[in-house]
């Protein structure tokens, strides 16, 4: 199951406290997720991406244009729209042990129903390579295991749309390129709709069809890239792909700016 | 006291300088430096509480003051973070609220007893009013201020999977701020014993605090002591009960 969600002309603009500017965050910015698509954002730090997440998640609203889900505008947080946090450890209710993390978003189901979920559940924990931890803590895992008890999680909530906030920057690199694949795996399997927020531009590459690069402040948006990489992607085969490569090149100059194109020129020369 | 969360050794070293006191003190009665009347040695109060301890008279004003202590404890316990997490999640309740805890909150609580006595009566209804006063205001303070520090990640996450708001405050917002509410509950007990003795010695005819005062009065100060001995390892025994349901309740805290 999985929706389009859109952002249609939207600027968020902060309140200036105590008389200091008001604080453009987004200025206009229209951008779509179409169903089932891996589209992926890019920006230099502190442009805001994680603020384009929140709205898409109904956690904050935009000051002025829509987020669309489907046909809908998104005020409050909609059913089945899923954030993954970069801070898995906040994230994770650290009294409730792995199986019953997972088991959250379903438990306002009927009882009867609870042991058929909680199979369900058991299931989702394989399928992320935790089987056999149910009965563990948060606080007994490693960081990368905490994140996939999340993503387990975010699997039981049934998601029309993943928003994905930078979630594998908090791991070490091998860590971070299994998750990737696992990731990349569970999206082909339940073809929901991911955004994912990273300022790592192969980590966009590898797991996108499309990413967006967005300027530093006030935010607008740059470009859209499409990345006509073959699925399914191999962590060493996608790198290692001359398209790739390219992908990289360019996005990565996009983000570094005009400036640093011309060094790279007068480098050259 | 030995305990996994001290660093190793200080275990043995915690009970040197108690011993030492109770040499000196055990000594000076011996050398007939202290007036054995009204300082008995510790021989002798350790006798006197075995004494107690086998005619079974220790239970009775035991049962008393620990039962005054639970209902108030417990009472204050729910009160405190009931409030607390009212004001916390709610501003309009913080508004109406604020300025009449601030009001009760520094008043000494024994300075109430006199009010207590007029509108209670001298009995269990003002020693229980007593502790509960005493106990609910760190509850409240620490429960407001647990809730209030809550990382923003954590209630988002909860946000976005759909649920009301009662099961908000039940399934997140009450467990997640549970060390917070607990470390109030600390002071909670320190305090809470202190007033429900104080209550027994002005307001009971039982009771641990009741039976020091009077057993001073009519002079038998060794059997005084040993209620005082009482009274110490009573309330070593309620924090060690503390600090086992506090690991057990939240065992990931300071780990996560």
């Amino acid at each position: 199951m999985s929706e389009r969600l859109g952002f249609d002309h939207v600027t968020k603009v902060f309140e200036g406290q105590r008389g200091e500017a008001d604080f453009v965050a987004f200025d206009d910015v229209t951008l779509q997720a179409g169903p089932s698509e891996f589209l992926a954002v890019v920006g230099p730090s502190g442009c805001g991406k994680s603020t384009l997440l929140r709205m898409a998640a109904g956690l904050v609203s935009p000051t002025a244009g829509k987020v669309l889900l489907g046909d809908q505008p998104v005020q409050e947080p909609p059913p089945g729209v899923i954030y993954l946090f970069q801070q898995y450890a906040k994230s994770l209710f650290a009294w409730r042990n792995v199986i019953d993390n997972v088991m959250f978003p379903l438990e306002s189901a009927p009882r009867a129903r609870r042991g058929e979920l909680r199979r369900q559940c058991q299931d989702y924990l394989r399928q992320v390579g935790l089987a056999g931890f149910e009965e563990k803590y948060p606080w007994q895992l490693s960081g990368g295991m905490q994140q996939r008890v999340a993503i387990a999680r975010a699997l039981a909530a049934n998601p029309r749309v993943l928003l994905l906030d930078e979630p594998f920057s908090a791991v070490d690199a091998l860590t971070r390129m299994e998750l990737q694949s696992l990731l990349l795996q569970l999206w082909e399997r339940r073809r929901f709709t991911a955004i994912l927020v990273t300022h790592d531009v192969e980590e966009a590459i590898f797991l996108a069809d499309r990413v967006a690069v967005l300027s530093a402040r006030p935010t607008a948006l740059k470009e859209i890239i499409d990345v006509d990489l073959p699925r399914p992607r191999d962590q060493l085969a996608t790198r290692e792909h001359p398209r790739f490569l390219s992908l990289r090149h360019h996005i990565t100059a996009s983000l570094l700016g005009p400036n640093e194109k011309t060094n790279e020129h007068a480098a050259l020369v | 006291m030995p305990r996994s969360s001290e660093p190793d050794g200080i275990g043995y070293w915690a009970g040197v300088s108690p011993a030492i006191v109770l040499c000196i003190w055990e000594l000076a009665g011996r050398l007939g430096w202290t007036n054995p009347i009204l300082l008995p040695n510790p021989t002798q109060i350790v006798a006197a509480l075995a004494a107690l301890v086998a005619s079974g008279g220790i239970l009775t004003p035991l049962v008393h003051t620990v039962g005054l202590f639970v209902v108030g404890f417990t009472l204050a316990a729910v009160i405190g973070t009931g409030i607390g997490i009212a004001m916390a999640t709610s501003r309009r309740l913080y508004g109406l609220l604020e300025p009449l805890v601030e009001m009760l909150r520094p008043i000494p609580k024994p300075a109430l007893v006199p009010v207590l006595f007029l509108f209670l009566g001298i009995g269990k209804a003002t020693m229980i009013a007593l502790v509960v006063l005493a106990g609910m205001f760190p509850v409240l303070i620490s429960t407001y201020q647990g809730v209030r520090g809550l990382d923003p990640v954590l209630l988002e996450t909860a946000r976005t999977f759909q649920i009301s708001r009662s099961r908000m405050i039940a399934s997140i917002i009450l467990p997640a701020s549970l060390p917070m509410i607990l470390a109030g509950m600390r002071v909670a007990l320190g305090l809470g014993l202190v007033l429900v003795i104080l209550a027994e010695m002005l307001a009971a005819q039982e009771g641990i605090g009741f039976r020091i005062l009077d057993l001073e009065r009519s002079f038998q100060i060794r059997d005084m002591f040993a209620w005082i001995v009482v009274l110490v390892l009573l309330g070593a025994a309620m924090m060690k009960v503390f600090d086992v349901a506090e690991r057990n309740l939240v065992p990931w805290r300071g780990r996560s």
